[in-house]
């Protein structure tokens, strides 16, 4: 499921970035996405980011002490979601099951933003 | 500068309130510094500070970057609470004054290469200030503040009632170390199960403040807390523990025989209030073996600043020393 959005974004943007006038197909442009799109190398993808946010920010609405209506891209933990520590900890156990990989300690650490926590996840490989 | 102002005349309506001046403001009541091994704990209730005059007045006494980190919050009870946390650590300090006044307005701080805050002593040319060291934490419902001199301290309070989004043992095996999961797993009783689970949290965080090099630096997973029984001279894990002295201890899971560990720790655990664990950790110095470690000698303070202070007996109701 993943790989085939990934795929479809892509290819998205392949086609609304070129003018009207230039090829007869947009499949034609890129042979090398359409064959990639099948290779192993898929699965070492990263993830896009939009939807890299957007499942961030359900798994941290999710939470019952945070207003939803606070939780946005740029939204802090302490200073705006009035997280503790705890709270920090708890919402990186969350991201950890929701994209399926470990986050290590020292990384966690520092993952005190939504938006440090996408730039985390869309960087990393290993993030489903 | 025009934004500066706005911002200020901003943040002087956030609670609901025009300008309000204080031109004599009354003096806060000194304090006798902590001696040796001993801490002060300080706590604040945002919930019993209610006077949007009083609240002005906190606001007076903040550094203007301190204002503005307020102001960027979102809410107001995240703005109280920050406000009340910056107000309690600058009256706090400045009551330890020793011969002169201190206005808690112009103390400095700087933050340590880990981002922990410390109180910049250069206080003026011709003297220094005793190395007081201090540590906050906050829950929405408690504030509170530690000062030592001499030791480095870390606390941390929670609420006893907080639930966990997290199944409490599958935190553990993600977070604890495998003695600290061995011992939750060991209680049936999901409820003091979470209890006992709170509590270890709290000590573990302490620990982590007092040493100040942040989460990453000592991850929980690398060390165990535990108790210690003197008579009997076994390891006991929390709630089993039953001794005339109970000793909270920390050690590392690489070193169990402590060598490498370095520094000696203590710990106390308190029930504040009925509705809040509080652990407190400072550094003692290296005793000699078959040495008794002394207790932690701890002065229990509620405070609503400029207004009053309660000392809080050990003996009250109001706090339960469970154990260090």
């Amino acid at each position: 499921m993943a790989t085939r959005n990934v795929l479809l974004k892509y290819l998205r943007v392949q086609i609304r970035g070129l003018p009207q006038s230039a090829r007869p197909s947009p499949f034609a442009l890129s042979p090398n996405v359409l064959l990639r799109g099948f290779s192993e190398e898929v699965k070492g993808c990263f993830l896009d980011k939009s939807e890299v946010t957007d499942r961030v920010i359900s798994a941290v609405k999710n939470f019952q002490k945070v207003d939803p209506s606070k939780v946005n891209p740029n939204a802090h933990f302490q200073n705006d979601l009035g997280l503790d520590s705890l709270d920090a900890v708890e919402i990186v156990m969350a991201l950890e099951e929701e994209f399926g990989f470990e986050i290590p300690d020292n990384e966690a650490d520092k993952i005190n933003s939504i938006n440090l926590a996408v730039d985390f996840i869309a960087s990393h490989p290993q993030a489903k | 500068m025009s934004l500066l102002r706005d911002k200020s005349s901003f943040m002087m309506n956030i609670f609901s309130f025009g300008r309000n001046l204080f031109t004599a403001s009354s003096p806060l009541p000194p304090v006798q510094l902590p001696a040796p091994m001993e801490a002060h704990f300080w706590y604040i209730l945002p919930d019993e500070i209610k006077s949007t005059n009083l609240l002005n007045r906190y606001l007076e006494i903040l550094s203007p970057c301190e204002k503005e980190n307020i102001f960027r919050m979102s809410g107001e009870q995240l703005k109280k609470r920050a406000l009340l946390a910056r107000t309690l650590v600058r009256t706090t300090l400045a009551r330890y004054q020793m011969n002169r006044q201190i206005d808690p307005k112009s103390l400095k701080f700087w933050k340590n290469i880990h981002g922990k805050p410390e109180v910049d002593w250069q206080y003026a040319d011709d003297w220094r200030l005793p190395p007081l060291h201090f540590n906050i934490s906050h829950t929405s419902s408690l504030i509170a503040c530690g000062v030592t001199v001499g030791s480095p301290i870390g606390i941390d309070v929670e609420e006893k009632e907080r639930r966990l989004k997290n199944d409490t043992l599958a935190f553990a095996r993600r977070y604890f170390s495998p003695l600290e999961l061995e011992m939750l797993t060991h209680i049936s009783d999901p409820e003091i199960q979470r209890k006992e689970f709170i509590k270890l949290w709290t000590l573990k965080e302490a620990y982590v403040k007092a040493l100040g090099k942040g989460f990453s630096a000592s991850p929980f997973k690398t060390f165990t807390i535990r108790l210690r029984d003197h008579k009997g001279g076994h390891t006991h894990l929390p709630p089993y523990m039953i001794s005339e002295v109970p000793e909270i201890i920390v050690e590392s899971c690489d070193d169990p025989e402590n060598l490498g560990f370095g520094g000696n720790w203590q710990f106390v655990l308190l029930e504040l209030a009925g509705s809040h664990y509080a652990a407190i950790c400072l550094e003692q110095g290296k005793i000699n073996e078959g040495e008794k470690t002394i207790p932690v000698n701890l002065t229990l303070r509620k405070t609503v600043p400029y207004v009053e202070d309660e000392c809080i007996s050990s003996a009250a109701a109001a706090v339960a020393r469970l154990l260090g």
